[in-house]
């Protein structure tokens, strides 16, 4: 049995790409099984895809804790995420990222398949979806199935849903990404550590649920917490705003939906908290002196 | 209050997690602020509950209830009534989505209603079941695609005009309704705080894009709000004790088609549904502004009606 | 003060002298006569509460949930089909220990339409969180809203409690009832002063989202309050009897069943009619008694498991039917004395509101005897069924 779990965010298509993975298994002659993590998704906030694939049927219904193969559909989240966690040591990275394998600090040195499926989408489907552009590093990289095989199934999954082209160029973006993987292995440098979680025991959760606010060792809790979560990571885009042009019409900082555009009150100016920026662009979009443009989050 | 003296506080904090460009991140975080610390927030099933809280990590500063869907207004009666009995001055704000206010929350929003509750219902209106993966509404609009009102080969997007939730809400004699638009933060400020002062039932109704379920660009969030009040698919007013008052009005009547060619939710609409939306639009904006609309945007030939009665209908059951 | 009334004035009564605070309401025969009541005593002024007339039973436990949660002591009532509109509701009241008193009149749940009593609705929602205690008659009624209030809020406890009333047979029949005095109740129940509110001097998350990571221990939680109510029941019926001068047994209570050699399990309003059965049987020589079933959640297990372990058959009445064969008190008996091999046969009667007996009762003891004396008996007995043969 072959496991592979998917490392993306929302919006991404990390639950579609595993699905075609199966489906390309599965013209193969294999049985396959793909699930999502069921979370409570949004659109950029990290989210969990598996697959499995063996010669026979599958009858496991649990998630996977080994995986031999883990993909990444957006090199973000290592900041975040262990993404090698429960990893087989014989295992392999698939990871979207402008970097060359032995750049790539896993935290662990480890197999490692590289490509910028990022540039390959934003290229081939004029949008930062890459979850076709990583199944084509997948094939490469994994040798397991055929990259014909996965345009087959992406043409059949994309083309069913969203109609023949988009299919075709979904393909498209997967077999281009196929052609520019680069295989080698990772760095293992950093000190791989995941975010502390609080997990009181039922004795000690309060009762009913209910919170105040409080701290525990993994952080705040309770009202106003979430501001624990940094989403920076979701941001394909960031804003710049120019100081000179700006008129402090405040407007930016009204429909900022994040709130992460702040008053400096003692400056009379304005700051980007870009640890809370999603990069949604709307405050470019409405700036009525076109101050603030929207720049790649992370080149 | 002018844009520049809405406080700092951010009592719905950074790090939520709506998806970027969310309209109604937007709105909630614009209205807490102006409302103010002394609130007690109830939120129905929706994906403000799931943005704003995930247990552990709360994005509200205010105190958060949450028990189901369908029951926001009978929610605030009883913790307004609760507040009441203990003399404790506390504005109950519920922030309901358009399928938990047109659809299964009708019942209870209108009981509340009907006995003038001193309740805030705010109506997050972005026109489909968006938490569940964008399904039909009584709030969704003519010809929108989403997952139940599919574009098909037979049937294409929804074939029922938005409902009139306002018409609905204003006949329980109220003392206060109003429609607000994120892409008017004055006229937006204006209506939360007048809201406030009034004693009773009070409904504002906000028009929250949504963009995973509109299909578009998140940068257009505000964009797209402005050109649904442009074209006459929103309209700005309020209503106060029985009194309407337009609180804006649009220079010039755009063409709803601009509005809709920037969703993907619309854009496979064909002319003759188009036409038939323009003409709705028109109607509408006529009740609103007591004027027609624009002549060169709505003196158009009506659609060819394909489901028109037959003679041989007419035959059988009169025309 | 004796007061000859129902038992629908019996629990506004109750409720009065519980001082609740908010009381949303919405009519169903045979509960309406409750919060008619209580409509007057707050039009009266004789009752400080807010009284809310809701629009459906949906809204009704809503609007208690939240009052709730905003701090104050709720109390409404309910029956049959509202109790089932209400269901969604009840699930969201326990998990967050939300300590509302609510009386269900039982009745028939549709279909088929019918009025009259029967348990089919408070036994359909014995797994929602809900305490269920269920009364023999007015004087306890009035007694188990009060005593429901001092469980309900217990920070051992906080969870709601649902003390169930015959309809009919208790809801519109008048019988003598002590009316406590205001004073002696609130030496009894203090004031409710809960820890976590909805309230902007302390804001805090009532409902969250809550991931797989924490709802296992949440349930693991309300288990453990169900756990602890046990003692404090016991606790609540001691200190009531002191002070009022009333002593229900708290969990169970028993009749004659010192040398019983055959126990019938009761539960609500059948109670009283089998203790003038057991006093006819005991003498004509019969060695039967009762424990009638008070608490059906908590169950009462451990009471039950010491109440029978002498006798040697136990009969089950059941006023309800669970489709798995017999009746939901008789599935929870017999999985309650597994391993005592005590015969334990089922007797259902009553369903719909049919009247149960004298005659119907001295056959199931009659039944529970023969099956006590190793006589060969079914299993399950649908008395007074057309069809069916006793």
């Amino acid at each position: 049995m072959f496991e592979v779990r998917f490392h993306g965010r929302g919006g991404q298509g990390a639950v579609m790409a595993a699905q075609t993975l199966a489906e390309a298994a599965v013209i193969e002659g294999n049985y396959a099984v793909a699930f999502p993590f069921f979370g409570a998704e949004r659109r950029g906030a990290p989210v969990l895809a598996f697959t499995r694939i063996d010669a026979k049927k599958i009858y496991s219904k649990t998630q996977v804790y080994a995986p031999d193969c883990v993909v990444v559909l957006d090199d973000s989240l290592l900041d975040t995420i262990d993404v090698v966690a429960g990893l087989k040591p014989d295992g392999m990275v698939v990871i979207n990222s402008k970097e060359k394998p032995q750049d790539i600090d896993l935290g662990k040195e480890i197999k490692t398949a590289a490509v910028d499926a990022t540039s390959v989408a934003l290229e081939i489907l004029k949008a930062p979806i890459t979850n076709t552009a990583i199944l084509g590093a997948f094939a490469k990289a994994a040798g397991l199935i055929r990259i014909e095989s996965l345009e087959e199934a992406i043409k059949r999954r994309f083309g069913e849903k969203l109609g023949e082209k988009v299919g075709e160029r979904n393909a498209m973006a997967a077999r281009t990404a196929y052609e520019k993987t680069v295989i080698g292995k990772s760095k293992g440098i950093k000190k791989l550590e995941s975010r502390k979680q609080w997990l009181p025991a039922y004795q000690e959760l309060p009762v009913g649920g209910a919170l105040f606010e409080g701290k525990t060792e993994a952080g705040l809790i309770g009202p106003g917490s979430f501001i624990e979560n940094k989403v920076s990571g979701w941001a394909t885009f960031r804003p710049l705003r120019d100081k000179e042009k700006c008129t402090m019409c405040l407007l930016c900082w009204f429909y900022c939906p994040e709130g992460t555009i702040v008053r400096i009150s003692d400056r009379g100016d304005l700051m980007t908290n870009y640890d809370y920026c999603k990069g949604c662009g709307i405050c470019a979009n409405e700036c009525p002196v076109d101050a603030i443009k929207m720049v790649r989050a992370r080149v | 209050m002018k844009l520049k003296d809405l406080p700092d506080d951010n009592l719905f904090t950074a790090g939520h997690t709506a998806c970027p460009g969310c309209g109604a991140a937007m709105s909630i975080r614009n209205a807490i602020r102006i409302l103010g610390k002394d609130t007690v927030v109830y939120v129905p099933a929706s994906c403000a509950v799931v943005f704003g809280t995930t247990f552990p990590y709360g994005a509200w500063k205010v105190p958060f209830f949450h028990t189901a869907f369908e029951n926001t207004g009978a929610c605030l009666t009883g913790m307004k009534a609760a507040f009441e009995k203990k003399g404790k001055n506390v504005t109950a704000v519920g922030f309901a989505g358009d399928g938990g206010t047109y659809d299964i929350g009708l019942q209870s929003m209108s009981g509340a209603a009907e006995r003038n509750d001193d309740i805030l219902y705010i109506c997050l209106d972005n026109e489909a079941y968006m938490n569940t993966g964008i399904q039909r509404s009584g709030g969704t609009p003519f010809g929108a695609w989403t997952t139940t009102t599919p574009v098909g080969k037979e049937v294409q997007g929804n074939r029922r005009f938005k409902k009139n939730l306002a018409d609905i809400v204003i006949a329980h004699e109220i003392p206060y309704y109003a429609t607000l638009s994120i892409g008017h933060p004055m006229d937006f400020i204006r209506k939360v705080e007048k809201a406030m002062t009034i004693k009773g039932f009070r409904f504002l109704h906000m028009f929250t894009p949504c963009i995973p379920g509109w299909k578009m660009d998140p940068a257009k969030t505000v964009e797209v709000t402005k050109l649904a009040v442009e074209s006459g698919m929103w309209t700005l007013y309020e209503v106060e004790n029985g009194e309407k008052k337009i609180t804006y009005k649009p220079g010039k009547m755009r063409r709803v088609r601009d509005y809709l060619m920037m969703q993907g939710r619309f854009r496979h609409m064909s002319e003759e549904d188009i036409k038939k939306l323009q003409m709705w639009v028109c109607r509408k904006w006529n009740l609103h502004y007591g004027e027609k609309g624009a002549p060169e945007v709505c003196e158009i030939a009506p659609p060819e009606e394909h489901h028109a009665v037959t003679e041989e209908h007419r035959e059988m059951h009169g025309p | 003060m004796k007061k000859v009334i129902t038992g629908d004035h019996a629990v506004a009564i109750g409720a009065k002298l519980s001082r609740a605070d908010v009381v949303p309401a919405y009519p169903i025969t045979p509960q309406t006569l409750i919060i008619e009541h209580i409509a007057d005593f707050v039009n009266d002024g004789e009752m400080d509460a807010k009284f809310l007339t809701m629009e459906s039973e949906h809204s009704v436990m809503s609007a208690a949930a939240a009052a709730s949660a905003a701090g104050a002591r709720v109390f409404t009532a309910t029956s049959s089909q509202g109790l089932a509109f209400m269901y969604e509701m009840l699930y969201a009241t326990a998990p967050l220990r939300l300590p509302v008193v609510m009386v269900n009149a039982n009745r028939t749940l549709t279909a088929p339409p019918g009025i009259w009593c029967e348990y089919n609705d408070s036994m359909g929602v014995r797994d929602s969180g809900w305490l269920q205690v269920y009364v023999e008659d007015n004087q306890e009624a009035l007694d188990m809203v009060i005593q429901s209030y001092r469980i309900a809020e217990d920070k051992r406890v906080l969870l709601p409690v649902m003390p169930c009333i015959d309809g009919f047979v208790l809801t519109h029949t008048v019988e003598p009832v002590e009316v406590p005095q205001q004073q002696d109740v609130d030496s009894f129940l203090p004031p409710y002063t809960p820890d976590i509110i909805l309230d902007p001097e302390r804001p805090a998350m009532i409902g969250t989202l809550m991931p797989a990571e924490y709802i296992m221990e949440m349930r693991r939680q309300t288990a453990d309050a169900f756990e602890s109510a046990k003692k404090v029941i016991q606790e609540v019926n001691d200190e009531f009897a002191k002070k009022l001068g009333r002593n229900y047994g708290g969990m169970i209570d028993t009749y004659r069943m010192e040398d019983a050699e055959a126990a019938l399990i009761t539960i609500g309003t059948v109670t009283s009619t089998s203790r003038e059965v057991v006093d006819d049987l005991r003498k004509a020589g019969k060695k039967v008694g009762i424990v009638k079933l008070r608490f059906f959640r908590p169950f009462p297990s451990e009471e039950l498991r010491k109440v029978l372990s002498g006798v040697s058959a136990v009969g089950v009445f059941d006023r309800s039917i669970s489709y798995h064969g017999g009746g939901p008190a008789y599935n929870e008996v017999r999985s309650t004395l597994y391993g005592l091999m005590i015969p334990v046969i089922n007797h259902l009667a009553g369903i719909g509101g049919r009247d149960v007996t004298k005659e119907q009762i001295v056959k199931m003891f009659d039944l529970t005897l023969k099956a006590a004396k190793g006589e060969k008996v079914k299993e399950i007995y649908w008395h007074n069924t057309r069809g069916e043969t006793v």
